[in-house]
């Protein structure tokens, strides 16, 4: 259910790679475990970041909780539909729910992420 | 005991009838109309029009209730600003009866200190006639601040008094100032319809507040498409047929068709014969009083927004009534230490006590607890699920410090935290006390728990 072309981030964002850009959004399971999504603090556009830190915030109907940085770059674009129906993310968290397109820095990090499988088993050892 | 006081805001017309309970001939001299800013300016003008824009608001929001509305929404200004004065016409009628009421006699004038014991006073048909008194309270309030190079016209360039006046919406409207005044009007006009822009030159919006509370209205407003722009300032104004053109210290430009300036507010104490009798002023024009509310000269005391401190209508009623027990013998002292203050902001903040980064600033080590407002089942029958309880105790006795919350009804949750203050409870006895369900309350109790990480609707850290 996970889709196999994307690569996976402990923080439980997804990334779609195409040469130097990736597209960021969140997982089908962090957008279930938020619930319904009321609002989204999406980053702004230039804006440099580094892997593991905090570029938004979403905020469902049941908490408020940090986007984290998959990899070091740039954001180049972000998703505008977002801010007038989060609730896209909830319906079509990878597809129309991307947040933002991102520039990598650093190709390497990529090797540090999951693929689809091996974030399947990391989300169940997560639900434990 | 003859007593005059000048000024009829909730300093003065409260000073007035604890007077006159306590057996004092009163004489209230006022230049506008009972009540002062407050009442005419200022907080109730204010809330009624966030009111009507809250009520627009839960309109906008009325599927999600489950109520189909057919037609358009539409908020007609003249028609709230009318409602509006009939509140306030009504409160008006109600310190004019308990004057009356209390023996209390109303001069309508403008009144100006001649010697420590007459007042005169110029009429509102011209004539003058004197006011004597034994002893005189000074409760003449304040004003907004204007920037000098471009001055209120009261049309383009407004101030709060015009602001609550406007009888059309304005298209755009840049606020400059993000206090308490600018980020209210600026939640009102927004769901009015204006677009919005506030400029701070402080580093963040409602910036006397805790810092958690002012980056969370940081981000409703944001949620709102309010533009938020801190630490700069207004360099150059310029009124031109197409708005008001304002060019800021960052190298931007902005457009609105008005500005609304609201940087702070003036004392006034100027024109009334301080100078006259030698009543000792501070830099910024502010009465200096003792903690009795005297001021420098015997008989004479002095409340409410014109000796500075906090500008709050409820610290000047609590001055007013101190001052009047001293004038009738009394030794009271005014405590300044638990000050529940609200701000009528969409959320609401309420606030009492010590911020945390005071805490820090005093060296005092503290924890804090937090219980957001979309965890309570409450919230979300209200749909109004943002916010924050936020408690600051003191580490090692556990008693409450400070309380600050953003969400609905803040102003009215702050209350329980204000008593705790005042009697010293510890975050025990909130979270031990039980709380109704299901109500906002209940986020106190949880927010007390939460200081020792045992709030029971929190998923474990």
């Amino acid at each position: 259910m996970n889709p196999d072309d994307l690569k996976y981030h402990k923080e439980h964002t997804w990334i779609k790679v195409s040469g130097r850009k990736a597209t960021v959004g969140i997982t089908d399971y962090a957008q279930n475990a938020l619930g319904d999504i009321v609002y989204i603090d999406l980053p702004e556009v230039d804006m440099d970041f580094e892997i593991n830190n905090e570029i938004g915030e979403i905020e469902s109907t049941k908490a408020t909780s940090s986007i984290i940085a998959p990899l070091t770059g740039r954001v180049i674009e972000v998703n505008e539909d977002l801010s007038e129906s989060p609730e896209i993310i909830n319906e079509d968290p990878y597809g129309k729910g991307w947040i933002a397109i991102l520039e990598i820095d650093d190709i390497s990090e990529l090797d540090d992420m999951m693929d689809s499988s091996e974030y399947e088993k990391y989300v169940e050892e997560e639900a434990k | 005991m003859k007593l005059a006081i000048l000024g009829a805001g909730p300093g003065g017309y409260v000073a007035a009838i604890k007077a006159a309970q306590l057996g004092a001939q009163v004489t209230v001299i006022e230049e506008t109309e009972v009540g002062g800013t407050c009442l005419n300016r200022g907080c109730i003008p204010t809330k009624s029009l966030a009111a009507s824009s809250e009520m627009l608001a839960k309109l906008r929001q009325s599927e999600d209730f489950g109520i189909e509305l057919k037609g358009e929404i539409i908020p007609n200004l003249s028609k709230i600003i009318e409602r509006k004065n009939k509140i306030v016409n009504t409160q008006v009628k109600g310190i004019r009866g308990l004057f009356k009421s209390w023996g209390i006699t109303l001069k309508e004038g403008r009144g100006v200190l001649q010697s420590p014991s007459e007042i005169e006073v110029t009429l509102k048909d011209g004539s003058k006639e004197t006011t004597a008194a034994d002893k005189i309270i000074i409760a003449t309030g304040s004003r907004p601040s204007q920037i000098p190079a471009f001055p209120f016209d009261g049309d383009r360039i407004i101030s709060s008094n015009d602001a609550i006046n406007l009888t059309d919406i304005p298209k755009s409207l840049l606020i400059v100032g993000a206090g308490v005044i600018g980020c209210e009007f600026a939640c009102i006009f927004k769901e009015l319809g204006s677009e919005v822009s506030i400029i701070e030159m402080l580093p963040r919006a409602v910036a006397t507040e805790d810092i958690e509370i002012s980056e969370q209205l940081e981000r409703e407003l944001k949620k709102k498409k309010i533009k938020l722009y801190t630490n700069v300032k207004v360099e150059k104004v310029d009124v031109k047929d197409d708005g008001v053109h304002a060019w800021l210290t960052d190298g931007k430009e902005t457009v609105a068709e008005k500005t609304l300036v609201s940087i702070g507010r003036a004392f006034n104490s100027n024109g009334i014969g301080l100078e006259t009798i030698g009543i000792n002023k501070d830099i910024r024009g502010e009465i200096i009083v003792n903690e009795k509310m005297e001021t420098n000269v015997p008989g004479i005391y002095a409340i409410g927004d014109v000796i500075g401190g906090l500008l709050l209508a409820h610290v000047a009623s609590k001055e007013g009534i101190t001052a009047a027990k001293n004038v009738m013998g009394g030794d009271e002292r005014i405590d300044y230490s638990v000050v529940p203050a609200g701000i009528f902001t969409s959320p609401e903040i309420g606030s009492v006590g010590l911020r945390e980064h005071q805490a820090a600033e005093k060296g005092i080590k503290v924890r804090t607890g937090h219980f957001q407002f979309r965890t309570l089942a409450k919230a979300h029958i209200m749909g109004e699920i943002s916010g924050f309880f936020k408690i600051v105790s003191e580490e090692t006795t556990d008693r409450i410090l400070g309380v600050h919350i953003i969400g609905p009804h803040a102003s009215d949750l702050i209350h329980e935290a204000a008593i705790a203050i005042k009697k010293g409870l510890k975050t025990k006895d909130i979270a031990e006390t039980i709380h109704a369900h299901p109500t906002l309350s209940e986020g106190m109790m949880e927010a007390a728990d939460d200081v020792h990480g045992e709030a029971i609707h929190t998923i474990k850290r």
